[in-house]
């Protein structure tokens, strides 16, 4: 990169056309004297003429030759490019699935633009999508698209159309806005608060944590618009919106309940309180901001993070081990057996799972629909196609314990 | 970046990573080993580990287009320092020559000005060329800047990273947006998130006005004049396209003849051929004879020479083959596929869209057998520890359909798993953390999927699983 860098300062610094033009300049001058003279004496006209030859043609050479430092920096920057990405060649297409579904790549890149707050590049977006609409074209695995064509333009046009979208991430990034921003709680608590049912059902603890933050707030002498007042007034403040507020959470966060209203003993001196763990939490706003942000997206039906983002990053993450599977391909001119299947291991960070994998020991296969997990009475799993193997419908031992049973009394294991 | 649901609610899951409270992993009976996804041939460390250099497969494209531009710029500047010093030059000597025989100094004078004028006009377009090249240059160095970026970063996991990610798919993204020809949207999104230097609007933008020239417009001329300008790279190159450019020239001149030819009435039409006698449709058909001689005789390919020739013979409405196919309009669009090709290869750009390619792999990378299955459980909304799985998500579901799943050598589920009479399993602390959570009364247990009002068991109906 070192090399590069200086490559590149060494262009803009000095090698580049800055001296050639200074050079035609001076030949400029040497016209525009020329004149002054023929004109200041006439009769020599033919004379000046004739001198300013060899000056004029030195003069443009070396305009020409000072072009030489810029000619070698670019090609020494060449070589150092070369050098850069040797063996890494530019990625090819031979991977790609996606060109024969242009509109299912449009709707994903809308949707990104509009959770990611960008209203008005999608907007833009969507309007020129659907004034020149793409073209799909064949890949390995579709060699056909014009078949699903005209239904995925349909799927693609509740995305693109839809407004829907963009009230929802609009009421969240003004909610979230206010969080972050503004530090008022009221519009997180209002939404968390009429969609509670379903936030319960989930497990959610948002309310709760929404409500208890304000509570904080409050204490700490905040009023409830964010200002700070006399904080003497403050856990006064706090106690009226605990009973006010938190009697539906008695029953489930008894507990946080009960330290919240042990903090208030503690009132005049809350920092050597062993409370202080939930009055002086820098990250409290941010964490609360997170958990919405999640619980929103889900209750849409959507991850939290950009699926196109975390997709490309894996993407890049896979694409030198996969290049490197092309090249070897190449070499033994083979092609994988599996189309369903992945033929290597991509090692992605832990955080990029995001469902339980399932891999039989006997067979290392991964599970499909076809091929479910079982589980033995004595507790271990083995893929439906590997029992069916071992037992040939009898009963069987185990492979991994002394257990014995029956393959009847193996249950299917839903991960 | 999200955790994913076992890692959430575990800190007994065995990993490598340290633990945060550095405790000693409990240790189990070997038979009973807990499962994990730690496969001996990655490590947690090496899976997060970044390594920059084999993470520039996608950037390549990124320093290599201005490279080629800056290179194509220079060549330009060059040849207008030669062709002004020949022509100044020859006008001096001439001018010197003729203001020794006449000796009028008006003359001279007037010459002289005229040389002064076209000196200043090189200058003005070598300024013009000058600014362009350090324009390139600083979005070189902010390139690699960009990049350097990368190579300060030493985890996949690390915050930086993700900021460097966000950037590189906003690069992405504009890169498709303006292979689509959405150069408003590719503007508007570069801008807002300050990433001008790292794209190529108005190179797209140029590119784009030739193909829809050719492909709308059905004109040569720009793209002729694109070739002209890339004449020592498209030589290097070895491609057919300004060939091919020349072809349709000639094609267009014989279809203007054959049609200039009907309006001349029928002393050429006697016998249905066409004879190149007279008329304006004639002098049209002998133009573009002089034409193909010029720019298509020098080709090797005699029997595409050949044909071309035959089409003075055979007029466009008389559908004859493979006539025919040299005069149909769909030639235009095989043009500007060709026209992208060459224009792509001859400036080191992948011919799909970057976007695609990363995409494609990520897609797989990422996707499992429960992705689009029918019969496993329906996790998404249920459950609020669990992140929804980006190919699982709208956006992607569709698009990842058609790609094959990621492969895997080694279980990956939460460490204590328990089975539920219903058949679901989850890990013993998520569970036990769940009832706690929606209160179920001591000794039963209620599924995590099912959520607050599911079914309820007794504990002892829970089950554990060893998975290996």
């Amino acid at each position: 990169m070192d090399e590069l860098r200086e490559q590149i300062e060494l262009l803009q610094g000095s090698a580049n056309l800055a001296t050639s033009i200074d050079d035609v300049q001076k030949t400029i001058e040497l016209l525009t004297a020329a004149r002054a003279k023929i004109e200041t004496e006439p009769h020599k006209a033919p004379i000046t003429l004739a001198t300013l030859q060899s000056p004029v043609k030195a003069s443009l050479e070396v305009a020409q030759k000072d072009l030489k430092p810029a000619y070698f920096g670019l090609n020494k920057y060449g070589k150092a490019l070369d050098k850069k990405f040797k063996d890494k060649p530019l990625p090819t297409a031979e991977n790609d699935a996606l060109s024969s579904h242009p509109h299912l790549i449009n709707r994903a890149i809308a949707m990104h633009l509009l959770r990611e707050g960008q209203f008005s590049v999608a907007s833009t977006f969507i309007d020129e999508a659907n004034r020149n609409p793409p073209h799909p074209e064949p890949t390995p695995g579709t060699p056909n698209p014009y078949l699903n064509d005209s239904w995925e333009k349909d799927l693609a046009k509740d995305a693109l159309d839809s407004k829907k979208l963009q009230q929802h991430f609009g009421a969240m990034y003004h909610i979230l806005h206010e969080l972050r921003q503004q530090r008022n709680l009221r519009p997180a608590i209002e939404w968390a608060r009429e969609r509670s049912d379903v936030l319960e059902a989930r497990g959610s603890n948002l309310e709760f944590e929404l409500c208890r933050l304000q509570f904080v707030c409050l204490f700490v002498g905040q009023d409830e618009n964010g200002h700070m007042t006399e904080s003497a007034e403050g856990p006064f403040r706090a106690w009226a919106y605990a009973r006010s507020e938190f009697g539906p959470f008695q029953i489930r966060y008894a507990k946080e309940v009960q330290q919240l209203m042990g903090s208030m003993a503690y009132w005049q001196n809350i920092v050597d309180s062993p409370y202080r763990q939930y009055f002086y939490n820098e990250s409290a706003w941010e964490e609360v901001a997170l958990s919405f942000t999640r619980e929103f997206c889900s209750l849409l039906g959507l991850s939290a993070d950009s699926p196109l983002y975390i997709a490309t990053t894996a993407g890049a993450i896979a694409l030198p081990t996969l290049l490197k599977l092309q090249n070897i391909m190449k070499e033994k001119r083979t092609e994988w057996t599996t189309q369903n299947e992945l033929p290597v291991e991509i090692p992605l960070p832990p955080s990029y799972h995001f469902h339980s994998i399932f891999v039989c020991p006997v067979s290392k296969e991964q599970a499909t629909d076809t091929n479910p997990p079982m589980m033995m009475p004595c507790g271990h799993v083995i893929a439906k196609e590997s029992l069916d193997r071992l037992s040939k419908g009898a009963r069987f031992k185990c492979p991994y314990c002394p257990n014995e049973s029956h393959p009847r009394d193996a249950r299917t294991v839903f991960l | 970046m999200t955790t994913p649901r076992w890692l959430l609610c575990s800190h007994k899951h065995q990993t490598t990573t340290p633990r945060p409270n550095n405790t000693p992993p409990t240790i189990e009976p070997p038979q009973h080993a807990r499962t994990n996804h730690s496969n001996p041939l990655f490590t947690m460390a090496s899976l997060t580990k970044l390594n920059a250099d084999s993470h520039l497969l996608l950037e390549q494209p990124l320093l290599r287009f201005p490279h080629d531009l800056s290179r194509r710029n220079f060549k330009t500047a060059q040849r207008y320092l030669e062709n002004g010093t020949k022509e100044l030059t020859t006008t001096l000597a001439k001018a010197t020559k003729a203001a020794s025989k006449s000796a009028s100094p008006a003359a001279s004078l007037e010459s002289l000005d005229a040389m002064i004028q076209k000196m200043q006009g090189m200058k003005r377009k070598l300024e013009g060329l000058h600014e362009e090249e350090l324009r390139i240059h600083k979005s070189s160095k902010a390139r690699l800047q960009y990049l350097q970026d990368l190579y300060d970063v030493q985890s996949l996991d690390d915050v930086k990273y993700e900021d460097w990610s966000q950037k590189r798919l906003v690069r992405l993204l504009v890169d498709y947006l303006l292979r689509e020809g959405y150069v408003e949207s590719a503007t508007q999104l570069a801008e807002s998130k300050g990433v001008n230097d790292l794209v190529d609007v108005e190179a797209f933008v140029a590119c784009h006005r030739i193909e829809r020239s050719l492909r709308e417009g059905k004109r040569t001329a720009e793209a002729l004049k694109w070739c002209m300008e890339n004449g020592q790279g498209l030589k290097r190159l070895g491609g057919m396209l300004e060939f091919e450019l020349r072809l349709q020239q000639y094609i267009e001149m014989v279809r203007q003849g054959h049609e200039a030819g009907i309006g001349d009435g029928v002393n050429g039409l006697g016998d249905g051929g066409m004879s190149l006698g007279s008329g304006n449709g004639a002098s049209r058909l002998v133009e573009a004879r002089l034409y193909a001689k010029k720019y298509l005789s020098a080709s090797d390919d005699f029997e595409l020479v050949g044909r071309a020739a035959g089409l003075l013979a055979y007029r466009p409405w008389d559908g004859v083959e493979p006539y025919a196919s040299l005069y149909s309009t769909d030639r235009w669009n095989h043009l500007a596929e060709m026209f992208l090709d060459t224009h792509h290869t001859l400036f080191s750009l992948p011919v799909r869209p970057l976007l695609h390619i990363a995409l494609s792999a990520g897609l797989s990378a990422l996707k499992t057998p429960s992705c689009h299955s029918t019969s496993s459980v329906p996790i998404p909304i249920t459950s609020s520890s669990t992140p929804i799985c980006p190919i699982c998500s709208t956006e992607l579901k569709e698009l990842a359909r058609n790609v094959p799943y990621a492969h895997h050598t080694k279980s990956i589920v939460e460490s204590d798993l328990m089975m539920l009479p219903n058949g679901n399993v989850c890990g013993s602390d998520e569970l036990r953390v769940f009832n706690e959570k929606v209160g179920t009364v001591a000794g039963w247990v209620r599924d995590p999927l099912g959520g607050r009002s599911g079914e309820a068991w007794k504990e002892a109906a829970v089950q554990k699983v060893y998975i290996l």
